[in-house]
């Protein structure tokens, strides 16, 4: 067994166990951190198998930006434990089988050694190999069809994340700091002249407003 | 090509390797004496009121969404900036095309104030 | 990188369909308020009469592959691409009022309903795995925020929901499937995975593996027994606009995704698959026309009608003759103009606060008002195939395909199972002409003119006795003739 052959089964172990403990331990928060953890030991299970892009892709965008805003909504979202474990042994029999009989069906194929000879034994790329450049010199030229229908997807993914949760709230009590900031002292203040030996006029005030005015 | 990553590697195992002793030489070191009073939660110097998870706000998501939307758009680009002498002109304006695609979807929700917490 | 093997006319009508959508987005935004839902409106049905026509003026009667193999252009292809504009422009038409009177006519609606159209088409005339996905990704996810658009009715969000998670793990099934046909073949592009499929050991574990695995993810989205579970609660749940779109058009990219994948690249398996469709098709047949019986809620029974139809559709796949492909093809144009059709009946009907979805509200509908009952009777006549409306001729053409290809039990017992489905049908009709309105909805029905219009032409052309039946039975026979060569 060689050096990496050892890496890629200790991270294979570490990705099967974090994966078990996301759905067995009773904490969410934990859960979740534990889900950072097979995230991290799967992009190291690529690295081994020299698909270097799609490990980085996998930090940078699960590890660094999705599983974090996740782990931030768990730690503070109202989550009752007790609910949320309710129906498991329920489900823990039927979804036993339907488990077993993926792995089962997984293992009839390995086992059965299914690819060409030479795809078996795949040489080790040299030290100046780079798998970011080869997917690069493919996405954006041989590729550019499913490059542009990708950007679609995630245009429509924009539309469809503002249409379902922007809400306006117009009875909000939120202060713009631009328009605090570009106030005037004449949008505040207003300097009355008011004769000094004017007589003191009893009758009652006739608009109530005109007392906030001088003030 | 995985040489190349040894370094990364190791780095990983130093990591590791510092964290477990600092967490274990706090067990083993300090003192550690637990009561009851101790281990009670509070409130600057009360029972707790209410329990300190809450309903979150629908808006936190819809800025995390199009972080996470934008945040791919920058995956796509690392690969074509390593390559992009070499894919040319044509590479170029392929890019060109997807960011204006994604700078449609930008002004959409600029305009419709999904950047704004009002 | 040689650019002329990119072919990029090939792709004009999606290319204008893509850029008017972007286009409509934005107009949307800058349009005044009232002006801008209208302007929006008439600007997406512009734009998909315009894409059919780019298509028919791109036609041309031999196969074309372009951007490096991920795009095929071919009769099939335009054939379906029409039927999918033509139909949605007369979706979009029924929606108008409805939407407005829920406060969902926006720009929005009408461009995420033009992306999945674009989805659709990308779908139908992908040639590769990837642009066969992506398409079918694009299509999904404006359905999903489509079905949302109620965001204040617990229902449309929780169907929504379903829908999303269940089309998400038939998505990642999909993907399974593809990456094991990857690993056999060494290739994406369809028609490689076909010739290398030649070469192989057939009795290989993984490609049976494989085929399972793209088969239920498809029967996933097409909704057939017993990966159906989704479907009624979701055809209700989604506001009826989008019932209406979901349920018609999409039928039409299935059928593609069916051709290109299972037809074009697995043709090879066909022993394989055909085993594994004939067991879903009967099933939803049967199962489908059943439950239909029991439901009270004219969407939900839509639902099961669709399930069965479905099964329907892939007795046709399943003979695997050239014409059995011809008949599903003619089964589900001629379906998902009935089911457009269906659903926009409910829409016209539907006011204010009132979503007509009950089958007691269809009581006494000829006294209410006699047009729309009589395009009711039509469409739900042709629903259970009886003569001589399009949809006896296309079920009769399965039929024909079933013994063709020596399935006689499966022929007879498709035959039994729509006589039972026939029977909630004709209860429909029973209640539009001989039941009483029940109390208090007994006022007559009026109906905007341009819905009205668009209906009575979709009931008319595509669904009522056709004069021009055997043109179309004569198109599908010949771009299927022309499919794969």
């Amino acid at each position: 067994m060689t050096f990496f052959e050892i890496a890629f089964y200790f991270f294979s172990a570490v990705l099967v166990i974090a994966a078990t403990m996301v759905v067995t331990i009773r904490n969410p928060v934990k859960s979740a951190l534990f889900l950072v953890l097979a995230f991290f030991s799967a992009a190291c299970v690529w690295i081994t198998l020299e698909a270097e892009f799609l490990a980085i892709v996998l930090v940078l965008v699960y590890v660094g930006a999705v599983m974090v805003l996740f782990l931030f909504v768990v730690m503070m979202l109202d989550i009752d434990l007790a609910e949320m474990r309710a129906g498991f042994t329920r489900y823990l029999p039927i979804g036993g089988i339907i488990a077993a009989l993926l792995v089962a069906e997984i293992a009839l194929v390995m086992h059965q050694s299914f690819l060409p000879a030479d795809y078996l034994n795949p040489t080790p790329q040299g030290v100046e190999y780079s798998n970011t450049r080869e997917l690069g010199e493919q996405i954006y030229t041989h590729y550019v069809y499913a490059f542009e229908i990708a950007a679609f997807i995630l245009l429509v993914a924009i539309i469809a994340a503002i249409a379902l949760t922007m809400r306006r709230r117009p009875n909000n009590k939120y202060i713009n700091p631009g328009e605090q900031v570009k106030v005037k002292r004449e949008d505040r203040l207003r300097i009355v002249k008011m004769p000094s030996d004017k007589p003191i006029d009893l009758s009652p005030v006739e608009s109530p407003s005109s007392n906030e005015e001088t003030s | 090509m995985l040489e190349n990553y040894l370094p990364i590697l190791l780095f990983l195992a130093v990591g590791l390797g510092v964290g477990a002793i600092a967490i274990s030489a706090g067990k083993v070191l300090a003192p550690n004496k637990p009561s009851e009073e101790k281990l009670s939660p509070y409130e600057c110097g009360f029972e707790a009121f209410e329990d300190s998870r809450m309903k979150f706000d629908v808006r936190y998501y819809l800025v995390a969404i199009l972080f996470i939307i934008f945040d791919l758009e920058i995956a796509f680009l690392f690969p074509w900036a390593i390559v992009l002498d070499e894919i040319g002109v044509f590479g170029f304006w392929a890019m060109m095309l997807f960011l204006g695609v994604l700078v449609v979807g930008f002004i959409y929700e600029w305009k419709k104030g999904a950047l704004e917490w009002e | 990188m040689n650019l002329v093997s990119l072919k990029t006319a090939m792709a004009l009508p999606e290319i204008f369909l893509a850029a008017m959508a972007s286009l409509i987005l934005i107009l949307g935004l800058f349009l005044k308020e009232s002006s801008r839902d209208k302007a929006c409106y008439w600007l997406s049905l512009f734009t998909l009469v315009a894409t059919a026509l780019l298509v028919l003026n791109g036609f041309s009667s031999n196969s074309v592959i372009a951007f490096n193999g991920l795009f095929i252009s071919d009769p099939m292809g335009a054939l379906l691409k029409i039927a999918v504009c033509l139909i949605s422009t007369t979706v979009f038409t029924y929606t108008r009022q409805y939407n407005q009177d829920r406060d969902i006519f926006k720009s929005e609606y009408y461009v995420l309903g033009l992306f999945s159209v674009t989805g659709m088409m990308v779908m139908i005339s992908a040639s590769h795995l990837l642009s066969l996905y992506l398409g079918l990704e694009l299509m999904s996810l404006c359905l999903y925020a489509m079905i949302a658009f109620y965001r204040d009715d617990k229902l449309a969000v929780e169907s929504a929901m379903k829908y999303f998670v269940l089309g998400a793990l038939a998505s990642s099934i999909l993907l399974y499937g593809m990456s094991l046909i990857y690993g056999l073949t060494g290739s994406l592009e369809l028609s490689v995975i076909s010739s290398t499929l030649s070469t192989i050991d057939q009795g290989n574990l993984a490609l049976a593996l494989a085929v399972v695995f793209v088969v239920v993810s498809l029967a996933f989205k097409l909704g057939v027994v017993p990966f159906h579970m989704w479907v009624p609660d979701v055809y209700q749940g989604a506001p009826t606009s989008t019932t209406a779109f979901m349920g018609s058009v999409p039928k039409i990219a299935a059928f593609a995704i069916i051709m290109r994948l299972l037809v074009g690249g697995l043709g090879e398996l066909h022993d394989m698959w055909q085993q594994m469709l004939i067991i879903l098709a009967i099933l939803s047949v049967g199962i489908g026309n059943i439950i239909a019986i029991a439901q009270d809620n004219l969407k939900r029974m839509l639902a099961y009608s669709t399930i069965s139809h479905m099964g329907f559709f892939l007795f046709g796949i399943l003979s695997g003759a050239e014409t059995g492909y011809s008949a599903s093809l003619l089964y589900v144009i001629v379906y998902a103009a009935m089911s457009a059709a269906s659903f926009g009946v409910i829409l016209c009907l539907a006011s204010e606060g009132n979503e007509f979805d009950k089958l007691s509200d269809l009581a006494g509908l000829s006294k209410r008002n006699p047009g729309l009952a009589f395009l009711l009777l039509v469409l739900m006549l042709s629903m259970s195939g009886i003569p001589p409306t399009a949809g006896f001729f296309a079920k009769l053409s399965v039929i024909q395909a079933l013994v063709d290809a020596q399935l006689l039990w499966v022929a007879v017992t498709a035959v039994i199972l729509a006589v039972i489905g026939a029977f909630y049908y004709l209860r429909i009709i029973k209640l539009a002409y001989f039941d009483d309105p029940v109390e208090g909805h007994s006022a007559p029905v009026t109906v905007r003119t341009d819905s009205k219009a668009a209906l009575t032409v979709n009931v008319l052309l595509m669904v009522a006795i056709l004069p021009w039946i055997g043109s179309l039975i004569d198109i599908c026979n010949d771009v299927i003739s022309n499919f794969g060569s």
